[in-house]
């Protein structure tokens, strides 16, 4: 039975690969849009589930690498006329980059203090480019990129970065850094002990968190067009990973995936009303939390009791 | 030099204020091992508490401090309770994820209930000024906050120090299986800890109120300035609490001064981080 289960489960992300990857082909523009957002949503929570869910980095700072990303494509586009994918590139670079800067503060602390360390930054930054003429101040800025790029080829970025993502997580697991950060997370002390590197370890994720975040905040402005302070370094992104993979289930890799799926249809209906929607997804996070801490996929895979997609050597 | 006294002098006096903002948090920090992001939304949430009873009652905003602050700690024994002994001592993510997700939800409930508009709390001294001389003067308000701070950091020192309960709060952080032992009931004492640390933020959010203007979304602004302080302080000092509020707040409001008012928030940040830097375990820290 577990062993149909976990079979089915590989069918099924295929399947899902297969119909994301032929959507520009037979959707309708609406759906499209859809199926664009849930890519880039995959690849910032898993990005953001490899800190929380596999090293134990309760990391809200990840807005900072959305709104960095972003900003570099239209400041790229519009004061230097460089192509949209050449400001997606140098966009990602300036996360890593930052990242870098950041992680010279941030594991300076440990457990409790390093969430809300890494919430100054993208209040930090909300603030600087609020206050900063070169960004247009709070107004915010049009991405003008010198030739159009279409909906297709952003389409496309955006699934190759989504389960660019997910194939990174799951390989980087299978390695011996997977198993190093897993012994870390579950006890680091232990960890240490017996030889993992838990410094370096933490930095490498972080700092490939950072890049993947960057790269799925770049694409998301170069098809949102309008990129402005307060929405591309508010703490709202921090609610929504959180939400994604809370009710997915915290350090599985296919939790994500289905949180995506349920954040995304939500949200078409919450769009409206931001604040409600603020309240109802943090409503439903801590609900999940206190009632079923697994989340979704790791409280079925306790129910069925089959093994999950998540790389275990035995 | 002459017009850099009066952001030092100020910076003094809201040095107080910042001490009660941080101390509840810092407490909480030592005690429960939680970092309590709703914290500054809880301010918040009684500036604004105390705003509705001020406006229905049309009474003076003192009041409250006898009304609504005996409530806040309830709020936050509930808080404790319901919510946080809950996921304690699972994991370390778990409780703040439910501090965050807290924090999100009273920030647009506050939103929801009382609008986006500047909000303050009127006193008739609000906006006197003792004159002491040509370069300086010393706001009302900024005094009775720092005398306020003053009063609530020595009766929360004595509280730990000589009551019982402070000394069960003090014995379940330190050792929990211990102080079991001794029949103190640990997530009780936890709860009773959040339900003070609740009240001085609320005296800090009607301090807050009376001296500048709040919005729903304010509390993780003071939530910085709560544990900037904490972390300059170190954890579990009093003295140090009130040294490091006074620090922050005159690196604030020099930065302000020198920069421009849009940067005043910044430069405190900066400092925090130039502290985590050099000092990470803050300079009064024992811990």
């Amino acid at each position: 039975m577990s062993k149909i289960i976990h079979k089915s489960s590989w069918y099924l992300l295929a399947l899902v690969l297969v119909v994301l990857g032929t959507a520009p082909a037979w959707a309708s523009q609406y759906l499209v849009f859809f199926c664009l957002l849930c890519c880039v949503y995959l690849a910032m929570s898993q990005a953001w589930n490899l800190l929380i869910g596999f090293s134990g980095l309760f990391s809200l700072g990840q807005p900072v690498f959305i709104g960095l990303a972003g900003y570099t494509v239209a400041v790229s586009t519009n004061y230097f006329g460089l192509s949209a994918w050449t400001g997606l590139l140098l966009g990602a670079l300036v996360c890593l980059l930052f990242a870098l800067f950041m992680s010279l503060f941030i594991f300076r602390v440990t457990g409790i203090y390093y969430g809300i360390i890494t919430l100054i930054f993208p209040e930090s930054l909300l603030l600087l480019f609020s206050n900063w003429e070169y960004v247009k101040y709070a107004q915010g800025m049009f991405i003008k990129p010198p030739h159009t790029v279409s909906i297709t080829e952003i389409y496309y970025a955006a699934f190759f970065i989504g389960f660019g993502a997910l194939a990174l997580v799951y390989f980087i697991l299978r390695s011996n850094v997977g198993l190093g950060l897993m012994a870390m997370r579950d006890n680091e002390d232990v960890a240490s002990t017996m030889g993992v590197e838990t410094f370096r370890l933490k930095v490498y994720c972080f700092l490939l968190s950072a890049l993947v975040t960057g790269f799925a905040g770049g694409i998301y402005y170069i098809f949102l067009v309008f990129i402005q302070p307060q929405e591309a370094f508010s703490i709202a992104w921090s609610v929504k990973l959180i939400f994604i993979v809370i009710i997915g289930g915290i350090g599985t890799i296919e939790g994500p995936i289905v949180g995506t799926f349920i954040y995304v249809f939500l949200s078409q209906y919450l769009a409206d009303y931001f604040s409600v929607s603020m309240i109802i997804l943090g409503a439903i996070a801590i609900a999940v939390i206190l009632l079923a801490p697994k989340g979704i996929t790791g409280t079925l895979q306790e129910k069925l009791k089959f093994r999950s997609l998540l790389p275990r050597r035995e | 030099m002459q017009d850099l006294i009066q952001p030092i002098i100020n910076g003094i006096l809201l040095g107080g204020l910042y001490a009660v903002i941080a101390i509840g948090l810092s407490t909480i920090m030592g005690i429960v091992k939680v970092m309590n992001f709703a914290h500054g939304d809880m301010m918040i949430l009684c500036s604004y508490l105390s705003l509705a009873f001020v406006t229905f009652l049309g009474v003076s905003p003192f009041l409250a401090f006898f009304v609504i602050i005996p409530l806040m700690y309830f709020i936050g024994y509930a808080y404790q309770r319901f919510l946080l002994n809950r996921v304690l001592g699972l994991e370390m993510d778990p409780p703040l994820i439910v501090a965050f997700g807290v924090s999100i939800i009273l920030q647009n409930v506050l939103l929801l209930a009382f609008t986006p508009d500047a909000r303050t709390l009127m006193t008739s001294i609000g906006l006197q000024t003792i004159t002491v001389s040509r370069h300086l003067q010393i706001p009302v308000n900024y005094l009775i906050d720092f005398l306020i701070g003053l009063a609530v950091i020595v009766c929360l020192y004595y509280f730990f120090q000589k009551s019982f309960l402070g000394r069960a709060i003090r014995a379940a952080s330190d050792d929990e299986m211990a102080a079991k032992l001794m029949g103190v009931n640990s997530k009780v004492t936890y709860a009773r800890a959040m339900g003070i640390a609740t009240m001085t933020a609320g005296i800090a959010g009607i301090l807050v109120g009376m001296t500048f203007t709040f919005y729903p979304f304010t509390g993780s602004q003071y939530l910085f300035v709560a544990f900037g302080v904490a972390i300059i302080a170190g954890l579990g000092s009093m003295r140090g609490t009130f040294v490091a509020g006074i620090t922050l707040a005159v690196a604030q409001l020099l930065g302000g001064h020198f920069l421009g008012p849009g940067y005043q928030m910044i430069s405190g940040h900066m400092v925090l981080l130039i502290v985590l830097l050099v000092k990470p375990k803050g300079i009064f820290g024992t811990v």
